[in-house]
Parts: C-alpha cells; structure tokens; sequence
C-alpha cells in the first residue's frame, strides 16, 4: 500500500463554504486532473505527457439500455410532480422565481371534495340553531339561521363546481357570515401540519434519500459470469427477488429459469451484498428493518438477522473484511455495528451534524482498509472513528468547507469506501465522497485534502456509485456514477503504486433509459405515454460486472427503475484505447514532442467510433416487454370527487349508538383546540360509505386498505390480531412491531425453508437504541483455542500463517499466536464467554 | 476594459442565485430546481430568447463533450460565444471562466487541435475579464510544460508572475506565489539538468568552473521563488522536494532542515505523510541519532499505520536496545498487517516471523535453564523444527 511519492500542489485552508476570496486550484478540467507534475529529472521532461487516452471509452452496443426482464406487473404512478406542490401563479414582482408551496391550493381542494368532513361536525353541533355574531345592527331574526332550513332550501342538490348556482338568500348570508368562521376553524387545525406535510414532500421530490445506495445487486455465483441479481419488485417494492443470470462475453446475458423471492413486510430501500472469505452475504434496509442473509454456494439465502431500527435506518453496509459485519445508520444519529460474534453494538451516536448545523437525518456508514475503522457521515461531512477507541475520539476524513474548496450551499449525498472490490489497481484507503456539484476522492490517510475532484454536472442527485476492477491489468478502473433521475456517467480512474489517483481519460455519459424509446415499435398516444413515463422513472439501483474476454472487454450494466424494471446494457471497451495492448509507444524527444496534439494516433487506432445499433434480440426483448407492460393495468385515478349527499350531515343524529361518544368526543377535542382523530371515538360510526376502489388480487394490504376504506379498519385489526386487542396504543404498536420484525423476512417461491439446515425466519428483534439488552451468542469462528484472544481481523491472516506450517509442529503453532495475543494491549471486550451461535455461522 | 470594478464582485452577484435554489430551510443548494420550478411557473418574466438559445447552447456543449464529439462541441462553442455580449452583468461576468473552462477541454482532446491554437486561444482567453489571467497563465504554462515546451512555459510564467492589477488581494497574491513556484520548478529542471552534465566534467576543465557559477545563480534565484509559496498552508511535495535538494546541495543543511520541519510539523498544514518522510529520509541522509529517527517515524505511526516506511521504522526498533520500543516494533508490525492492502505484504509476514523465532529462543533458553530433562528435551524438538521451518519456505 504505497502512499503517492509525490502530490499534486494544493492550497489548504480551512474555513466555511463558499470562501471566496481564495483561488480554487481545482481547475475541474479533466485534461488538467493529468497535468501530473513530472517527476524529478528533467531527462524525463519530453515524454512527461502521461498516458492520457484521448479515446478511453466504453463504447454502448444499443443505443440504449433495454428491459432484460418482465415489468413488473404493478402499475407504475409517477407520484406528486412539482405542479401538484408549488404555487402556479405568476411572478410578475420577482426577478428570479421562487418556489411556493401551495397551502391554499390543497386547503381548498380538501374543502371542496371532503367538505362533509371538514364542515360536518361543526355543521352538526350547530344544527339546531346558532347565532351569528356578524352584523350587530341588524335584527336578531336575521342573524339566527336554521341550519335544518338551509338544508332544507339546498333539497339535494349539490352546487359542485358551479359558483353561480341558484342559490337562497337564507344560504348566501350563511356562507357570507359563516364563511369565514367555518373555514377558520378548519384552517387552523389543518393549515400548519398540511404545510409540513407538503414541504416534506417537496424535499423528497428534489433529494429522495431514502435510496441512497441502491437497491440492485449482483450477488456472483460459482463462476465470474454466473450469478444472481438481487432486487425488489411488486407495487410496494417489498418483493425481494432472486434472478439467476448467466453472462455471456459474446453475446446477451441468459436469464435462467423464473426469480424465487422472498416477501418482506415493508418496501425495500437498499440491497447490498459482497463475498468475503468466500462467504456471500446479502443485506437489505427498509424504513425500519433491516435483515441479513447468508447466501450459499447453491445461490440460496438463509436468513441471518434482522435488526430493527427505531428511529428509521438511512443507510447499511457490510464489512469487505470480515464476513457478516453490518453497519448500520439511523436518523437518531446512531451508528450500530452488528457482528455474528458480539451482535449488536454501538459504535457511534452523535445527533449532531458533524461540521456544521444542518437539520437533515441523514446518515451514512462505511468502512475503511483498516477492518476496526469506519466512516461515519452526514451531509456536512465523513469522520472516521475507531470502534474499539473510545466514544467521541476521530478524525474528520472530509470536511464541507474550504479545505476541499465547496461552493456555498453544498451537501454530501453519497460517501462510499472504495477499496471493496479486490482487485482494485487503486490504493485501497480510498473514500469516494458525491456532492450535488462534484465529486471527490479522498484518501484516509492523507484527510482533509481531495485527491481528486471532479464536477459531474448531473442533472439530479447522485446517489449510486461503483467502482468495477480494471478489465485489464494496468487499464484505468471505471467508476460509475448514477443520478437519482437516471443520468450515468463513467470515470476512469487510474494512479497504481506511487502515482496519485486521476482521470485516466475525459468522462462519458452513458445512455439513459429513455434512449430505449427508439427500440420500441410505434404505440397509440396513450400507450406511447404510459411508456415514456415507465422509461422515465427514476433510478432505483445500480450494478455492473466487468467481463474479461480475450479480445475486447465487456461491461454488463443493470439498472433499477422506480417502477421496479430492471434494464441491461452492454458496453465494450473501445478497441483504440490501447490500455489493455500497451501499444501506446513513447514519446520521442525533440522536435517531435512539440507534434500538434493528437493530430497523430498511434497506429491501431480507429479514430471514428462504431455507431451503435438495435439489435434483433434486443428489439424482440423491447417488444416482449411492452407487450407485457400494456397488459399492467392502468393505475386508478388519483381520487374523483365523491357524490356525497347532505343526507350524511342529518344522518349522524338518527345513529343511536354514537349518540352519546361522538359529540362529547367532538367536543372534548374542540375544547381541547385539537383535530378529532378516529381513535378519540373508538369505533367509527358506519355511515353510508362511498365507493370502494376495486380490489386487486387477495392480499392482506388491498384487504386491509378496502376495510379501511369502509370504516372498518381498526375492526380488521383486531380480528388480525386475534381478538387479543391489547388496551393501551401502546401495547398495540410494540406488538405490531414484534410481528413486524418476526415476519419481515419470510421465504416463498422456489426455496422451502425445510430442506436446508438454515434455520427459520429469525425471531430475533434487536433495537438499535440504547437500552439494555441480552448479549447475543457469539460463535468463535473456528475451533481452535487461541483464536480466541486473537483479534477478529487477524484470525484470518493467522490461519494463513498456520495453514503454511507444517502438521508435524503442532505445539510450536499454538504457541505461536498465543505469543503474539498476549502483546496485544487492551482484548478485553473479546473476554465475554462465548456460546455457540443460532445464526449459522 | 471599463467594467473593471464590477468584474471584481463577480463572485457577490452569484449570491442572490444561490438563494432562490435553496431547499427549503435547510441552506442546501439543490441544483436541478430549477428545472423542477420551470415545469410550473408559467406566468411572470420569462427568459429572452438570447438567454434560452445561450443556455440551451450550453447544455450541448457538455453533452457533446461527454459523449466525446469534440466536432460538435467545437461547432456549438462557437455559437456560444454570443454569451459575451449578454446585457445581463453577472452571466456576462461568469462567462469567461466557463469559456476557458469547456474551451480549453475541447481543445484538449480535438484531434485537428494542436499546441498552437490551444496558445491562440489561452492568450486571448487571459485578457477577456482581467479575473482570470492568471489561473489561465498558470494552466497554460502547465499544458506547455506537458508538451515539453519548457521555455515556452517558462516565458508565460515569467510575464504572469509581474502581471498585476488594482490592489493586491490575498487570492492575487497566493495565485502569483503559485506561479512564481512553477516557475521555480522549471528552474530547478535546468538546474538538475546542469547538476548530471557537471557530474560528467572533470574539475580542472575550464567550463567546470562556469557551469558551477551557472548553477549558484540559478539556486539563488530559485530559492526565491520557492520560498514565498511554502509558508503558506497546502501540499507542495514537488516544491518542497527539489528546494530541499537544491539547498542540499549547496551545503545549507540547517535551512534544508528548517524547511522540511515546517512543512512537517506546522499545524497549519494538512498532515501530509509525505512531508514526514522528506523530513525523515533527509535526517538519514545527515546521518541523525537513532533517536531522532525513531521520534520522527513515531509521529508517521500515529498519522498513517499502514505506511511503508513502518516496516523500516520495525527494523530500527528491532535492533534497538530498549524493551519498550522492541515492544512498540511488534505494535507497529501488526498494525501494518491490520490493513486492507498490507495483509500480503510478505516482507511484513518475515518480520514477523523472525521476530516471533527470537522470541521463540528466548523463551526455550529460558525453560531449559530451569525445567527439567523432560521438558528440556521437547523443547529442544521444537527448537529445531522452529529453526527449521520458516513462514516464506515452509519445510525443505
């Protein structure tokens, strides 16, 4: 691991963001990024231009990605769009357009749909009669109305959407001096969480962070080219499938056989996997779950753990050291690591932003080269802290600041270690860090100062990266970075040994789902649309695995799309590039350096590149898929306004059972100046209800949502539940959870819990915050005694040690570690006794 | 040439932009919200058509150059150069630097470009808004220094270094210790060229004596143009480096010494490994106390464990006298093996090895002194086969 012998000149200073008054000598040029300095000798001066491929591409073999796979039967909904939340009025007065949610918009939209709603309850306590205070001068008869006579005047008929219906005197004074009482009552209850609900959701639609990371991965099978793809699917996303693809340098990728899956009790977030030690281990994080899976040889996985996260977990990772460590992150601000020897343990809890003050949640671990430090991040910055030194210890590895010359305003979204894929030409210590501007790669050793930067422009928030292994020895290493709105683009790295990391040649873009467009026979306007919306949908996960052939090599690329479709996309490595032939010769020098710039190339080099075009089988895909995909039922209409009549409105007096509790919990919670929830009043008076939206197929969410629907959801509950409905909501919600977690993980489809010797769905729950809790059993990993006071990290190592020894020793070897341990400062976190494990391992 | 002022408060007039794109009450700037806003405002004062034409203008730029058409960029470049007559000041203002910026890419890579016109173009480029002369001076010495033109980059650095305008701003200032550092730089190259040919005459020749003036002169010039750069806070390895060898060379062993214990151990500066191992590689040079070395390797193990200097630093403790710092040779040891790229590390694994055979011997020495015959003559069994078998060839 050798450190850069020499670093590019930087300017270090420290301060805030947006320092202004300082040169940025990051020039964010790529062909600057190789104005490396030469080193040392003058001697070496002529041919210092290094290697830098003017046309290092991987070239797109269609013009766009194409769906590999089957929709996903769900019917895909984009969503709120900005149009639904800001303000569409004109900005005659402001220079520059500024975003305005629109309160009143959605207020008078719930007022006008759900006016029984919000007006009947006060409508019903005035029922009888009622004074209204508003004009004094007048005659008392005048201001007293009936509220029985006015909807009596109205007989039925309903003036939806006609402001200028014929209307009585009797209702236009009502609504002239009631107005503003009723709506005032209404606003004030609703107004202020309305706009909280609607700046969240305003917030989602410009960073969605809950998918940081990704939810696609490939986990590989028993050959390079084999392996599985792990991603959700289902109108929920919680349906966690399996699909086995077989990879093919030549040609298209093979999908074997249908996915198995597995059904999950909450919408999948982020999906992880990695194999160390020859162990593939399979991670998934939900809003408020996570679960781990061990993956055998034969491609099954056999539930780990499943850990629950109380505040909301934001992002996991596992560890490329040591087989089955999970970090994991929660918006508490609490970083816990979960081993298979000590369980659960918190490493890191901190509700503060580490640089500055930022109100976002956010958090983010990973590791680093070193198995016993991790990265520890939020939008202000990256630390890494030693889980075994004590709390509060660490070093800032990126600071948002001047040290790494941030603009105003600039946030990390996305800090990942880059040193997890094995083979990796780069020194392993390096931290790739994504803003919304550009992106940086810091090395832990030297922290603070970017070794790298790079501004990628992309259009939405990045917040999918990989870095794949050099398709070659000495071939620069692709970084691929994802935009949430499904922009790609390619870095090449390089920088082996001694030389510091650069780009090895300018960064392409990729193509996007929506380039697929032109694969697609010509549809009928509204299939055309409903298309173009499902091309359109923003990237959900990201993964690619480099195919090493004899003659050029490939790059299989899968996208996940919102809608939950998984798209493929073959790139080869431009045959000019020479990287992988070293046919670049060197310079001569003399005059010749002073050659104008690339006006030469290097024979071999075919300077136009190859215009991609559709193939057959990628057409037939696109039509299979859309043949499928116009099969997907549309999705119902976001709501239509229902023919309620004011017959409800005098309808709750005629109910006798509610006579008593509603009014008096009406008005303990008016009393109260609080919204009147259902819970307040038990069991929801059955009125007549309004249509139903159809039910789809049998399953427990449409049953629920439907008997909800109709008023009966609580009933529902308790029915689920057993009729055992605890008393207090208290009780309710933490048995919810047990169940929640007890079933998150529970296994369909083609593997049958039965056959394999992993054990059942786990039914242990582990809460990430701090309160007591049993130690779980730990497993020593292997036999031996003295592995036991020999630290984790080493273990491995050790074994290699002694797997070198001869048999004929044996007491020498034992004695060897134990000499070794007892240097070793501080084991005593590792005395706790130890049992045999329940997970597997 | 008269909207000088106003250029220099460029960087306010972004302000008020920054503002409008914030994510509400968080103080992110959110990039694409603008795009996000344009799909629903549609009443109020909408862009001239000269803006949308140069914006969208822009966008093909970066598009084609990340598809690699360096044609097609070059072809939109040149439309987009009307932006330099937008009525509105700050576009106006911005617009050299992302001139330069997506200009000079272009011309980097276009295979019709050569070093000529990418001069024509930095030397226009320089004098279009007064704020960017000397970064671009700077980066086009560095283009010129890549493509060996080591006098071309010299000139340009030269007429950059006593360019000035107005007041002296701190930015002004760093940029031109900058330059007058490469500057530097390019000296030291003749001068090390001038150090091998020296070495190479013999030290009667008459030209010996000359060529030894030449080079004083140089290294007097040279310092100058180091010095100034290197108190300020940042990473100059290549700087550092060959100032180092220049005062070296000429006997300054303190100031040498003084310079690299700066760049070492100023809390200013970002804990750089390399300026420990400058700073220790020179102490080895001057042939410093052992327990010089150790203190200075001592603060490299703090910084970075993983550096490959440790196992040296191993090697110096192994051999040192004291217990504790055999002990903290073993520390350092494991410390290397702990990381990701080091696991493999074979000269490690030796060390290892050969410390944990001393160790080994002492301890039977130890037993067979006092234990009895029964134990002596296992001992002695395992003696040998710890003897024997080493980590690198297991058996014979």
């Amino acid at each position: 691991m050798d450190f850069p012998s020499s670093l590019r000149p930087t300017l270090f200073t420290s301060g805030p963001l947006g320092l202004s008054n300082v040169p940025d000598l990051s020039f964010m040029c790529s062909w600057r990024d190789a104005l490396t300095l030469p080193e040392d000798l003058p001697q070496s001066a002529e041919n210092v231009a290094p290697h830098l491929a003017r046309d290092l591409r991987w070239e797109p073999e269609t013009p766009g990605p194409y769906p590999l796979l089957p929709p996903n039967p769900a019917p895909w909904d984009p969503g709120l769009t900005a149009q639904d939340l800001l303000f569409r009025g004109g900005h005659h007065f402001c220079k520059r357009p500024r975003a305005t949610l629109d309160v009143t918009e959605q207020l008078s939209h719930f007022l006008w749909h759900h006016g029984d709603i919000a007006f009947g309850p006060l409508g019903n306590l005035m029922q009888e009669n009622f004074k209204l205070e508003g004009a004094r001068s007048r005659s008392k008869k005048k201001t007293v109305v009936s509220v029985k006579s006015l909807l009596q005047d109205l007989g039925g008929h309903q003036p939806w959407g006609c402001p200028w219906a014929s209307l009585s005197h009797r209702q236009r004074r009502f609504s002239i001096l009631g107005g503003p009482v009723l709506a005032k009552s209404v606003a004030s209850l609703l107004g202020e969480l309305l706009q909280e609900e609607l700046a969240g959701r305003w917030g989602q639609l410009l960073l969605n962070d809950t998918v940081t990371g990704g939810a696609l991965a490939w986990l590989p099978g028993k050959t390079s080219l084999a392996g599985q793809l792990v991603y959700p699917t289902g109108g929920a996303l919680d349906k966690l499938c399996f699909q086995e693809i077989s990879l093919t340098p030549g040609s298209d990728p093979q999908v074997l056989g249908d996915p198995g899956h597995i059904q999950l009790r909450g919408p999948v977030r982020q999906v992880v996997s990695r194999t160390v030690q020859g162990e593939a281990l399979l991670a998934v994080r939900s809003d408020y779950h996570c679960a781990m899976w061990k993956v055998s040889k034969q491609g099954r996985p056999a539930p780990l753990q499943v850990l629950q996260v109380e505040k909301g977990a934001t992002g996991i990772s596992l560890s490329p050291h040591l087989p089955g460590e999970l970090a994991v992150c929660s918006r508490s601000g609490a970083v816990c690591l979960w081993t298979p020897q000590d369980g659960l343990q918190r490493v890191y809890k901190d509700p503060k932003t580490l640089v500055f003050r930022d109100p976002s949640p956010w958090r983010w671990a990973d590791f680093t080269a070193h198995p016993r430090v991790l990265t520890v991040g939020d939008r202000t910055g990256v630390k890494m802290i030693d889980t075994q030194g004590p709390p509060g210890c660490g070093l800032l590895l990126f600071r948002g600041g001047a040290e790494a010359s941030c603009q105003k305003g600039e946030r990390v979204l996305l800090a990942q270690y880059l040193g997890k894929s094995s083979p990796t030409s780069l020194n392993p210590s390096l931290h790739l860090i994504c803003t919304q501007f550009s992106l940086y790669l810091v090395d832990e050793r030297l922290p603070l100062v970017p070794m790298l930067k790079w501004a990628h422009g992309l259009p939405s928030a990045p917040l999918l990266a990989q870095l794949l292994p050099a398709p070659c020895p000495s071939a620069p290493q692709p970084l691929l970075v994802a935009g949430h709105g499904g922009q790609l683009q390619l870095l090449h790295l390089s920088g082996e040994g001694v030389s510091a990391p650069r780009l090895a040649g300018p960064p392409q873009s990729l193509p996007v789902r929506m380039d697929a467009l032109s694969g697609f026979p010509l549809l009928e306007p509204t299939s055309q649309r409903q298309l173009q919306e499902r091309l359109s949908a923003p990237t959900l996960g990201l993964t690619a695995s480099v195919l090493p052939s004899a003659c050029t090599p490939g790059l299989a690329l899968f996208h996940l799309s919102a809608a939950g479709d998984v798209f493929y996309q073959h790139l080869r490595l431009q045959e000019c590039s020479g990287c992988c032939r070293n046919t670049q010769p060197p310079r001569d020098p003399g005059p010749e350096s002073h050659a104008p710039v690339g006006a030469a190339p290097s024979p071999g080099r075919t300077p136009t590149p190859a215009v991609a075009s559709w193939t057959p089988q990628a057409t037939a895909c696109c039509s299979r898929w859309l043949k499928a995909l116009l099969k997907v039922p549309q999705p119902p209409p976001l709501w239509t306004a229902p023919t309620f009549s004011h017959r409800h409105l005098l309808g709750y007096k005629q109910q006798p059972g509610d006579e008593g509790r509603v009014p008096a919990g009406l008005r303990a919670a008016m009393g109260r100046g609080r919204l009147l929830r259902q819970q307040d009043l038990g069991s929801l008076p059955t009125a007549e209800p309004p249509p139903a939206p159809e039910s789809g197929p049998e399953d427990e969410l449409s049953e629920r949502l439907s008997e909800a629907w109709e008023g009966r959801g609580a009933a529902w509950w308790e029915r689920r539940q057993g009729g055992s409905a605890g008393p207090g909501r208290q009780v309710r919600r933490h048995k919810r959870r047990t169940q929640l977690s007890s079933t998150f993980s529970s296994l369909s489809g083609r593997w049958d819990l039965s056959d394999g010797p992993s054990p059942p769905p786990s039914p242990d729950h582990l809460s990430l915050e701090p309160r007591p809790r049993p130690r779980p059993p730990a497993t020593p990993l292997s036999q031996e005694l003295w592995a036991r006071s020999v630290p984790l990290e080493r273990q491995q190592t050790l074994r290699d040690y002694m797997a070198k020894l001869p048999p004929a020793c044996p007491t020498a070897a034992s004695a060897t570690p134990s000499q070794a341990s007892s240097i070793r400062s501080t084991p005593s976190r590792r005395q706790a006794p130890r049992k045999k494990s329940r997970m597997g391992f | 040439m008269s909207d000088f002022s106003d250029e220099l408060t460029r960087p306010m007039a972004e302000a008020d932009e920054v503002e409008t794109s914030m994510l509400s009450g968080t103080g992110m700037y959110i990039p694409w919200l603008r795009k996000q806003m344009e799909t629903v405002v549609t009443g109020g004062r909408k862009e001239k058509d000269f803006a949308q034409t140069t914006s969208a203008c822009l966008e093909l730029i970066q598009e084609a150059l990340l598809k690699h058409e360096w044609q097609k960029a070059a072809e939109y470049m040149h439309s987009y150069f009307q932006i330099l007559e937008d009525t509105d000041t700050s576009k106006r203002q911005a617009a050299p630097e992302i001139i330069w910026r997506l200009g000079s890419e272009i011309l980097y890579y276009h295979p019709k470009s050569n070093v000529e016109t990418f001069s024509t173009f930095a030397d226009r480029m320089k004098n279009i808004g007064v704020m960017n002369y000397l970064k671009i001076s700077l980066q086009h010495a560095l283009y010129l220094l890549h493509h060996g033109m080591l006098e071309d980059a010299n000139r340009n650095l030269s007429q950059a270094e006593t360019w000035r305008y107005g007041e002296k701003s701190s930015s002004q200032e760093i940029l031109i210790n900058l330059i007058q550092a490469y500057k530097g730089l390019l000296q030291y190259y003749t001068w090390s060229k001038k150090k091998t040919e020296l070495s190479k005459l013999d030290e009667d020749d008459y030209a010996y004596s000359t060529a030894t003036q030449n080079m004083l002169n140089h290294s007097w010039k040279t310092s100058i143009n180091f010095c100034a750069l290197i108190q300020i806070p940042g990473v100059w390895d290549p700087f550092v480096k060959s100032y180092v060898e220049m005062l070296e060379f000429y006997g300054d062993q303190d100031g040498a010494r003084e310079v690299l214990t700066n760049y070492a151990y100023d809390e200013k500066f970002p804990s750089n490994p390399n300026a420990h191992m400058y700073l220790y590689n020179f102490l080895k040079r001057e042939k410093a106390p052992k327990e010089k070395l150790i203190s200075v390797l001592k603060i490299l193990y703090q910084i970075v464990p993983s550096h490959k200097l440790m196992l040296e630093f191993h090697r110096i403790l192994r051999n040192s006298e004291k217990e504790e710092h055999r002990k903290l040779g073993l520390e350092v040891l494991f410390a290397v093996l702990d990381f990701a790229g080091c696991t493999k590390n074979i000269t490690a694994w030796k060390y290892l090895a050969k410390y944990l055979k001393q160790t080994l011997m002492g301890y039977f020495r130890y037993v067979s002194k006092q234990g009895h015959q029964v134990l002596r003559k296992k001992i002695k069994r395992m003696n040998k086969s710890v003897k024997r078998y080493s980590i690198v060839n297991p058996g014979p």
